[in-house]
Formats: C-alpha cells, structure tokens, sequence
C-alpha cells in the first residue's frame, strides 16, 4: 500500500540534540548517518557529550561497554545498514553480557512517504524485523511528537541493562 | 617463545592494570590468577579486545589498561588501530599473540601471515611505539620499560604454534562486566 504524503516527516536536529544533551549522555559513539548529520553536527560543537567517530558499529559497542563500566553514560548513533553490519558484536555484548546499549538509528535510504515495512529497500524494511528477532526493544521517531520516545527506548536499555533503538525515519534538517 | 612464557611474564609485570583477554589468550590468564579482579574477556566477539580496552581506557585514565588479544582476532577488526590510536589514550597497552594461525578453530593459517607486519601497521596507524618480541628473556627485561612509556603501544608477542585443545574461559562475560564495574564504578 502507497501511503499519501509523508509518514516520517524531518525533526530540527537541534530537537534531537537537546534530548540527547537532556539524557545526560556522556559520549556519542558514531559511525555517522546520512539523515542524522545535522544532529551529529550540532553535537560536536558542545563540550559534552563528546562525539567519537569511530571505524565500525562493532568498535562503538566495544567502546560503548568500557565506558559504562568506568561510570559512563554512552551511547550508538549509526545507520540501518550499521546495524546490519555489527550483529555478532550485538549478540555478544549488549545482549549476552548485558550491557546497556543506546542505538540511535538513522532510517537511511527510506523513502518518507513509505512506512518502512513498505520500502522495496532491505535496508529499510529489514530493520525493524531484525531488531525483533534479536529481541531488541525499538521506538519509531517519526516525526517532532515522538521525540519524547528517545527517553522511553534510553531508560529501556538501561534499566534492562540490554540493547534498544530509537529509529529516526526522516532525515533530520 | 611459548605463549605460558609470555602470559607468565605479563602477569609478573601487570602491576595492578586493568587487563582485557580475548579467545585462546582468556583461558591461560584466567589459570594464572590474574582474572579475580580489574579484568573483562571480550567472550564470543571476536576482534572487539581492543574497543572494549579503549572504552575502559579513557573511561579510567588513572589506570593503565593492558589487552591480550590474538593476531587473528586484531585482524578481524583492523581498523581499531586508527581508532585506538586516534583517542590518544596514555594509559593503553596492546599485546597481540601472534603465530599466524586461527587456534581456536583448529589452527588454520591467517591470511597474509608472513606477509603483513603487525607493528609496521601499529606505527602506521598512530600508535606512540610498537615493538615485537620473539624471546622471553628479551620480553622480561623490556616490559617494565614499555608500561612506563605513554601509550597507546603496540607489543607483537611471536609464540609458536600451540595444538593444544582449545580452551575457553569459564566466566561468562555479563559476570565479568558486572564485576569490573563495580570494581570502578559502583
């Protein structure tokens, strides 16, 4: 079914760095995201969190766990395909040795008018499903009014002490 | 050397850092007591010793952070050279178990061995000093020196070939996380 006009619709990126700043976070860990590049930039020119660019999701995860052990409070900003591309480190650490991972997902390549399960696009449509099967709590930001679901999907990973998403399906401006 | 050799001496030398094992380096420095306290093994995710290291490295500058990872393990997740060597972190040691083989899965070749030079490429990536040991009498009498140095350094261990059973160690990563935290950060 094609939907008429948007279904995600573009968030200020100063919006989303605001309730990232708000959760208290210490670092943001990235492989960067086409859609989110504004946020990753607003972000970069605040003292804290400190923004850390690293080589792949699997290096953020790692790092993510170090942090949190030494009293940190970090988090994931990557892409859809990232998550494609880190699953065994996703299974070993949020997952089996419970450590709290925050994923900010940026919905690269979908098509805003289209809800994800109907983008032709694996990249899109996988997402949601191979969160699900991993057993990773995810919110759908969808536009400005879900961006108090950031918080809901945080408090999950760490209260859980386990993974979770907040998947931003526009890209932000 | 052998790796007992090397695990022995790095025990000897730890001098209170943090350590972080990975695959068939885990099990050895577990039997030789070093596993009680300010330690994680990176379990079931392998090439991610040296991430894990560097988050607990610049989340606690005051230690120094020694990671035992293994040359097939490292080269899984190459590029943590540029980013370990990017943040700059002062308080990071890598050791690399290196004899060319894949040991926990039956002592296949790796890819390139021989080939590729493992501090050559620390150095290329930004690391503040690579070095490479063959002997344990020379490993012995340098490591004091190298844990004084700034880091981030890169220490190629060349051991031989081991055809022992694999073996892995037998306290689950969720454990050890819990237990370092607490150690760090209650």
């Amino acid at each position: 079914m094609i939907t008429s006009g948007p279904v995600a619709i573009s968030i200020a990126g100063h919006v989303i760095a605001d309730a990232i700043v708000e959760l208290g976070v210490t670092h943001v860990i990235s492989v960067p995201d086409t859609n989110l590049r504004t946020v990753l930039a607003l972000l970069e020119a605040r003292p804290v969190p400190q923004v850390m660019y690293v080589c792949t999701e699997d290096e953020a995860m790692g790092i993510n766990a170090g942090l949190y052990m030494t009293g940190h409070k970090p988090m994931l900003l990557i892409q859809n395909n990232g998550l494609y591309a880190c699953l065994n480190t996703l299974k070993a650490i949020p997952l089996d040795a419970e450590v709290p991972t925050f994923m900010l997902i940026g919905q690269f390549a979908r098509d805003v008018n289209q809800r994800p399960e109907e983008s032709p696009k694996r990249a899109v449509n996988r997402l949601e499903p191979t969160l699900t099967t991993w057993g990773v709590p995810f919110v759908r930001i969808e536009g400005p009014a879900d961006v108090p679901k950031i918080r809901e999907a945080w408090d999950v990973a760490w209260t859980t002490n386990g993974p979770s998403a907040a998947i931003v399906g526009a890209p932000t401006h | 050397m052998l790796k007992q050799e090397a695990i022995d001496l790095l025990a000897k030398h730890r001098n209170g850092a943090i350590s972080v094992t990975t695959m068939q380096a885990a099990a050895p420095w577990h039997l030789a007591g070093q596993t009680s306290s300010l330690h994680c093994e990176a379990s079931l995710c392998m090439g991610s010793a040296a991430s894990l290291g560097l988050g607990i490295a610049l989340g606690a500058p005051k230690h120094k952070v020694m990671i035992l990872d293994g040359d097939g393990s490292l080269l899984m997740q190459l590029g943590s050279l540029v980013t370990v060597a990017g943040q700059k972190a002062a308080n990071y040691y890598h050791f690399v178990f290196a004899n060319g083989y894949y040991e926990s899965s039956g002592n296949q070749r790796l890819p390139g061995t021989g080939v590729f030079d493992f501090p050559a490429l620390a150095k290329a990536a930004g690391y503040a000093g690579a070095f490479s040991f063959e002997r344990a009498a020379d490993l012995n009498t340098e490591l004091p020196a190298i844990f004084k140095r700034t880091g981030p350094i890169f220490v190629e261990l060349k051991i031989a070939r081991d055809d022992a059973t694999p073996r892995w160690a037998l306290v689950p990563m969720a454990q050890m996380v819990r237990k370092l935290k607490s150690e760090l950060a209650p």
